[in-house]
């Protein structure tokens, strides 16, 4: 069943079971594995690569040694339900079944039934609305505090990752971590000042390099032969002065 | 120009679909126009690859007889480029992260391309 909106996402059912879930909202089983470090980009190609033949990446993993079916089961069954948290914490526009679509990378075998999904997803946005500091994973972006000292080194990479211009969703990514334990973590660090909300001139920095149009300048009669002059900008742009422009 | 128009669209645009990161407004010729960017993104270099890249991608669904082109896509393993013509002189680029969903993106670009093409036309009337 195909969710659209955003972020949206894809859930894979067999015979009446959740066995996964994808979504532009939580990182997927990918991202959760590398990001763990048990994994590395090496290996994970390479299990890509052979389980294309064998059709199954997870005996791919297993084979290469770093991980048992128990550990690869238990990140497929956190990607999937962070997947059906990350759907139902967005905007969704409609539902659609699909009776053709892709086999996910790696499937729970034994599935979750939906009902049994649908209530946990509940508790985890019930969770989310109870924080200290109310946040959307999408639309918040934060930044780090002046003076913020992490205690714990999970906290130091959220920092590191928090430029303003990255939610919860994106420093959740970039970390290789689940959207619900980053968004938990991201509302006590804003309850605690070690991070804020940032102001829309950080979340999006517009600038400008005063192009004044696309005309091209043959008016100016600086144009040689059929070369057009698409702009007045000097080259290269960015050692001129340029403008910031409001993002609103 | 107006920015303030354009600079809406992009972010519009970043807000609407998850795992957008820098968005650029540049001139065909690869010269930049309007930028969105992180801290290490260099809004000349990626308007600069940008036009390149479309010009081979518009050469190459030309020759093979693809028809029009709707969007090029660099696929990396962290994440990818998409370029899009605006209009015959300018050109977008959206950079996104490995969660982002290409099809979404694709969906949402369409109306906002017909958008900024229509704010920057007054100001750039055909001269042909």
């Amino acid at each position: 069943m195909r969710v659209a909106g955003n972020a949206g996402g894809l859930f894979h059912l067999r015979d009446g079971a959740v066995i996964a879930v994808d979504s532009a909202g939580s990182p997927g089983v990918e991202v959760l594995l590398l990001g763990s470090v048990r994994v590395s980009a090496e290996d994970w190609n390479a299990a890509l690569v052979e389980s294309v033949e064998t059709g199954s990446l997870q005996a791919a993993l297993i084979a290469r040694g770093h991980l048992g079916p128990d550990e690869i089961q238990a990140v497929a069954l956190a990607a999937m339900q962070d997947g059906a948290f990350a759907v139902a914490a967005g905007d969704v526009e409609r539902c659609v079944v699909e009776d053709d679509t892709e086999e996910p990378l790696l499937p729970s075998a034994e599935g979750v039934a939906p009902e049994v999904l649908l209530a946990d997803t509940a508790d985890r946005l019930d969770a989310i609305a109870s924080l200290p500091v109310p946040l959307s994973p999408y639309r918040d972006r934060v930044v780090a505090a002046r003076g913020a000292e992490p205690s714990s080194a999970e906290r130091r990479e959220i920092i590191a990752h928090a430029t303003g211009r990255r939610s919860a969703r994106d420093v959740a990514f970039a970390i290789g971590r689940s959207l619900h334990s980053v968004t938990v973590e991201v509302s006590r660090m804003l309850d605690e000042g070690l991070l804020e909300i940032a102001p829309p001139a950080t979340a999006f920095s517009f600038s400008h390099w005063g192009l004044p149009s696309l005309r091209p300048r043959t008016e100016t009669g600086q144009t040689s032969g059929k070369e057009l002059h698409w702009t007045t900008t000097p080259w290269p742009p960015n050692c001129g002065s340029f403008e910031k422009t409001s993002p609103e | 120009m107006d920015y303030d128009a354009l600079a809406a669209e992009l972010r519009k645009l970043r807000e609407n679909v998850a795992g957008v990161t820098d968005t650029v407004l540049a001139a065909s010729d690869g010269i930049p126009i309007l930028t969105d960017v992180a801290k290490n993104v260099e809004p000349a270099h990626i308007s600069a690859l940008a036009a390149a890249d479309l010009g081979i991608a518009r050469q190459a669904a030309e020759v093979i007889g693809l028809g029009k082109l709707n969007q090029t896509v660099v696929f990396g393993s962290n994440g990818y480029m998409a370029v899009y013509a605006v209009s015959r002189t300018a050109l977008m680029v959206v950079l996104g992260d490995n969660g982002l969903n290409l099809g979404r993106l694709l969906h949402e670009s369409r109306p906002a391309i017909e958008r900024i093409g229509s704010i920057m036309a007054p100001t750039a009337p055909s001269t042909e």
